[in-house]
């Protein structure tokens, strides 16, 4: 890791361009919300908008845990532990899917109601 | 004691201390923030209403993830300062950085203050208001409670003939209030029968207050005072008669274990009866003549003729007109109403035109009409855009529900303004605290609404009460919110106390500001995930 003051003076340009595409990778993000000519998929919100924004988001987390981090040039222990939270973290997303062998069917948990109402609305 | 290993590495690890203890830490943030952001999936997916896209202003936050990536670059650059061993530099990117974190939190608390502010309500037909209310006058001037805070135009008003307090825990400051209200009506509130009791064994009964006797703290307390006395003793003599019988019902049985002879063991009631003190559970006034009484509605459970408060005080009298009176209604949204129509199978139009709201408010039928041309120019510019699927002949895009049936603060402006929507001039101030109220008075932009209490649902503020979408948006940024500020006051820890440590072992507060750099931007890393879920999607 760059812990030597001849390394980190060398490393100050690469802080300052993360920072730079962490800025600009923000403005991206809320423009592709919010302008129509970035709006893909449906008219709206949808699950495309939604996979691009955390695409985005996850690629200026991974910039900010792998550069000001410094996980990118860490020691195996590091990634062993922060790894193993990760195993955990996602676990708990999974356990979503266990609402799906619920006995007792909740049709409102499997249905959008925005697009339902949009549906119904435009055949009117 | 000296910590090991906490300026130079350890060899097997190859790390000092400090780092190998803050992942492990970062690690259960993870988890634990992991645990938050997936009931954040799971509340949205089962959500059994529409749930809120865009809700929250997207300025502030934008402003607020600009200001945590900076301090995030800033606190690097103040821990490769001290790597170089330059002081003055350190402190300048650490002063920012601090900076930084005040002025985010000072935009959190702006953003919540103007939530937990704002009016929302459900109807009984499901369309939803929002707004603020108006307060109570007297003479030009708001009338205000014992707290010293504006009473709001949304009281539970009730022609009180009657007033029975429960004796353990009846709410002094409601009290008073009761009897302030009582006062104003020019009515007394007065005992309605002796309060007598026996107070001590084997006497007659006292009459503790007499009938006619004015409500009072110091006559409540006085009389609480022997119920709980009272209380006392019935119980220890209840004890002592119970360990009796249970001792001879043992002594009878030996051998025998607990639960096979507790069910024979029983006290003389009748025997204990003339040791007994009388307890006083609930005392009874009444109001005379009747008085208005005005009740917040979170504090009372009305009723038609007989209401009771949360301290269990009963309130007794004819609910009179209680109505939410909002001084501007800042959006009116069908969504709610429109899907559940579809649920029922009914056409959400002709569901909405024949709402409460569009039937009984004129400004609301002008604004849904707004509304509905509004949507077929979208429709038109949408298909010219995109064009028609040349299988089902439908449009290939459509406006959103949100379009379709929610009329905004802006769309609000757009209308007085008589502009299209989205082309409304919006000052900054308003982006970070809400409409302009009184600035856009002239043009009646946010008109004036009286709802009577029969056709509520439901009321609260934007608080986690509302719905599940609030409860976990201050949950997460809530938590978020106390790592911001235990972050800033380590790092301002370093800035105003380092320069010690920094003139006799240099290395070590750098390696201490590693430690707290690596958890600043654990929660910047945090806010790029909230700010897309909370402010966008």
């Amino acid at each position: 890791m760059a812990d030597t003051p001849e390394a980190i003076r060398k490393s100050i340009r690469t802080y300052m361009l993360v920072g730079a595409v962490l800025f600009a990778g923000t403005i991206l993000t809320v423009m592709v919300a919010t302008q129509p000519w970035l709006d893909v998929g449906v008219h709206g919100f949808d699950t495309m908008d939604c996979l691009l924004g955390l695409a985005i988001a996850t690629t200026k987390a991974t910039l900010v845990a792998a550069i000001f981090m410094h996980l990118n040039h860490e020691k195996k222990t590091i990634y062993w532990i922060f790894g193993g939270a990760f195993v955990f973290a996602f676990a708990m997303f999974g356990l979503i899917a266990l609402a799906k062998s619920d006995p007792i069917h909740d049709p409102l948990f499997y249905s959008d109601s925005s697009p339902v109402v949009e549906k119904d609305a435009s055949d009117s | 004691m000296e910590i090991p290993y906490i300026v130079t590495p350890r060899k097997d690890t190859g790390l000092f201390n400090s780092k190998i203890a803050i992942w492990l830490f970062l690690a259960s943030e993870v988890m634990l923030f992991g645990g938050f952001f997936s009931a954040y999936v799971f509340l949205r997916i089962g959500a059994d209403y529409p749930w809120p896209e865009r809700a929250l202003p997207v300025l502030p936050g934008l402003i607020n993830t600009f200001i945590l990536i900076g301090s995030s670059v800033t606190v690097v650059f103040a821990w490769a300062s001290l790597k170089m061993r330059q002081w003055r530099r350190f402190q300048f990117f650490m002063s920012i950085t601090v900076l930084c974190a005040v002025v985010f939190m000072g935009l959190k608390s702006v953003e919540y203050y103007v939530k937990l502010h704002h009016q929302a309500l459900r109807l009984h037909d499901y369309t939803i208001i929002e707004g603020h209310l108006g307060y109570e006058m007297k003479d030009d001037e708001a009338v205000l409670d014992h707290h010293g805070d504006k009473i709001e135009e949304n009281q539970i008003r009730i022609e009180t003939t009657g007033l029975t307090f429960k004796t353990e825990r009846y709410e002094k400051n409601w009290v008073e209030e009761r009897i302030n209200q009582a006062e104003h009506g020019s009515s007394e509130i007065t005992l309605a029968a002796d309060v007598k009791a026996v107070t001590k064994e084997g006497q007659p009964e006292e009459i503790l207050a007499k009938a006619g006797e004015p409500l009072s703290l110091e006559l409540l307390a006085r009389i609480q005072k022997v119920h709980l006395a009272a209380r006392a003793h019935n119980g220890s003599l209840r004890t002592a008669a119970l360990r009796k019988e249970w001792k001879a019902a043992k002594d009878d049985s030996p051998g025998k274990r607990g639960w096979q002879i507790a069910s024979g063991v029983s006290i003389d009631v009748d025997a204990l009866a003339p040791k007994l003190l009388t307890e006083i559970g609930t005392i009874e006034f009444k109001v005379d003549p009747p008085a208005r009484m005005d009740f917040r509605p979170r504090d009372i459970q009305e009723g038609e003729t007989k209401s009771r408060l949360r301290d269990d005080t009963q309130v007794d009298g004819k609910m009179l007109a209680s109505p939410m009176v909002f001084h501007n209604v800042d959006a009116i949204d069908f969504q709610f109403l429109a899907m559940k129509a579809v649920e029922k199978g009914q056409d959400p139009i002709a569901v909405i035109e024949n709402s409460w709201l569009i039937k009984n408010h004129g400004f609301a039928k002008d604004a849904w009409e707004w509304n509905k041309t509004q949507v077929a120019k979208l429709e038109k510019e949408l298909i010219k855009k995109h064009g028609v699927d040349k299988k089902t002949g439908l449009p290939k895009r459509e406006p959103t529900a949100t379009e379709r049936y929610r009329v905004g603060w802006k769309d609000f402006v757009a209308k007085a303004d008589g502009v299209e929507r989205g082309e409304e001039k919006i000052a900054l101030k308003e982006e970070f605290l809400g409409p302009d109220y009184a600035g856009r008075e002239a043009k009646h932009t946010f008109p004036h609404l009286s709802v009577p209490r029969e056709e509520i649902r439901f009321s609260s503020k934007f608080s986690p009460a509302w719905n599940t979408y609030y409860a976990i948006y201050f949950t997460i940024t809530g938590l978020h919110g106390l790592h911001v500020i235990g972050g800033a006051l380590v790092l301002a820890f370093y800035l105003f106390f380092g320069r010690k440590m920094y003139d006799t072992n240099p290395e070590w507060l750098a390696n201490r500001v590693e430690i707290g750099g690596l958890f600043w931007h654990f929660v910047d890393l945090i806010w790029i995930f909230a700010f897309p879920i909370f402010y966008l999607m």
